[in-house]
């Protein structure tokens, strides 16, 4: 036996560690999935990229804020002292995801959201594909484990094309090329942003540190692809202000998506990205649920469309339920501590902080208390979303307010539930 | 510079992403 090869983690701790990855995929999906709830409250005829700027700023500021909040930015800076290289990943993986979701906003009026959904829902293919070949992940895993995961992305891929053809109102007369082109290219970028997310967690970084970086990258390049696309800063900022009364629901949007977000973090540390991406994909669940309880859309469709929703929310439920259930064994876990002691090496990080980030555990230090950085943190970021919430117009919609708030109260509960376990198994570590 | 920067810069997994962001923003330019 390799004496410098690291001790395997007691089976019952990588249970609790499995356990609570796949809760935070769950409810990833629940909280992303609502995040474009309140975007619909959007129906002047704002940009798409302008609406996303407004949403990423939302997001900015949540990612500041809730981990400022939550572990303090004394132990953030703490975390990126150990790697600071690992900042640079996180803004890359920032500058990913704008460019992904831009190209979206493309692949959606060239080709309609049916076909260019499951264009890009392949990321959780091309994760997989990472995760397998960079950070073992699913090495040493039994053939069934194999098996299900890989079944269980293809069914939920199949399951969220079926889904998407049915939210689809109409397909647009586009340019099929280009909008094919777009929705593949934002798949294969949103698969390959997880390298940078499990590169960080494999190397022991906390998951709130590294997105107070990551949205750096975001809010970065998505200012710059707004700044290009409405032709300089006099013209975007004419629209940010002539849509102030909207900006409100646009920021909460980018909230709700980042509480969501931080379980995905969470999901991608603890069951790896080729589990943890598809699970957190079950969010286009939760936005049909949204779509059609509260926004009343499908509303007299024909039987046909129903067929596909209850087909489709079938297979995404089958496809979750299937990976949730082939979590990672003892076997498996080694070879990611060898990957995870790889990149320890490589980037010279000390041993006992990859050993304790992979074993959810904080690295040994004094308790930090929270500074007054972090209470201006919070205090800003509050100020701004209640001063846009005092000067927003609520639009005149018919919601099922019922299922409102049917729905807030399982978010809330999946949110609690999952947070104490997270809490007691990890510490938010 | 530093080992852990130099490391970086010889780690075939960093410009993967590199690689993917660059492509990503040549489609983008493509479609406009």
């Amino acid at each position: 036996m390799d004496p410098l090869a690291p001790s395997p983690l007691d089976p019952s701790r990588l249970r609790r560690l499995q356990l609570a990855g796949v809760a935070c995929g769950f409810t990833a999906g629940a909280w992303l999935g609502a995040a474009e709830a309140p975007t619909k409250m959007v129906v002047l005829g704002l940009s798409p990229v302008v609406i996303s700027l407004a949403m990423v700023v939302g997001v900015f500021l949540a990612r500041w804020s809730l981990p400022a909040l939550l572990r303090g930015t004394t132990a953030i800076a703490a975390d990126v002292r150990q790697a600071p290289h690992l900042v640079v990943w996180a803004i890359l993986a920032g500058c990913l995801w704008a460019v992904a979701n831009t190209l979206t906003i493309y692949a959606i009026k060239d080709i309609g959201l049916s076909v260019a959904f499951p264009l890009w829902n392949a990321n959780s293919l091309l994760g997989i594909l990472w995760g397998a070949v960079f950070f073992n992940e699913l090495r040493g895993a039994s053939w069934s484990r194999v098996v299900a995961v890989l079944g269980g992305a293809a069914v939920m891929c199949a399951g969220a094309t079926l889904l998407a053809v049915a939210s689809a109102a109409q397909a647009p007369a586009g340019h099929a090329a280009r909008g094919v082109a777009a929705a593949l290219a934002a798949g294969v970028l949103w698969g390959t942003m997880y390298i940078p997310y499990r590169k960080a967690y494999l190397t022991g970084m906390n998951p709130l540190a590294f997105v107070t970086f990551f949205t750096v990258g975001e809010l970065g390049m998505m200012s710059a692809l707004a700044l290009a696309d409405r032709g300089g800063a006099t013209a975007l900022l004419a629209e940010l202000s002539g849509a102030r009364d909207v900006l409100f629901w646009l920021l909460l949007g980018g909230f709700v998506w980042v509480v969501g977000d931080l379980f995905q973090q969470y999901a991608a540390k603890y069951v790896g990205i080729s589990r943890g991406i598809p699970l957190s994909n079950t969010n286009q669940l939760w936005g049909l649920v949204w779509g059609l309880l509260v926004f009343g859309e499908l509303r007299g469709g024909a039987g046909a469309t129903y067929a596909q929703v209850i087909g489709g929310s079938l297979l995404m439920a089958l496809g979750a339920a299937l990976i949730a259930l082939a979590s990672a064994t003892g076997a498996e876990h080694r070879r990611w501590q060898e990957a995870a002691a790889r990149e320890g090496q490589r980037y010279g990080i000390d041993p006992a902080v990859v050993r304790a980030g992979l074993a959810g555990e904080g690295a040994a230090g004094p308790a930090r208390r929270r500074t007054w950085l972090d209470w201006a943190l919070v205090t800003g970021a509050t100020a701004v979303f209640v001063g846009l919430g005092l000067v927003a117009r609520v639009p005149d919609l018919r919601l099922g307010w019922g299922w409102v708030a049917g729905l807030a109260v399982a978010m809330l509960a999946l949110l609690g539930g999952t947070g104490v376990l997270l809490w007691r198994t990890t510490r938010f570590n | 510079m530093t080992g852990r920067w130099s490391a970086m810069l010889r780690d075939a997994q960093f410009w993967v992403p590199i690689a993917v962001l660059v492509g990503g923003l040549l489609v983008l330019v493509w479609i406009r």
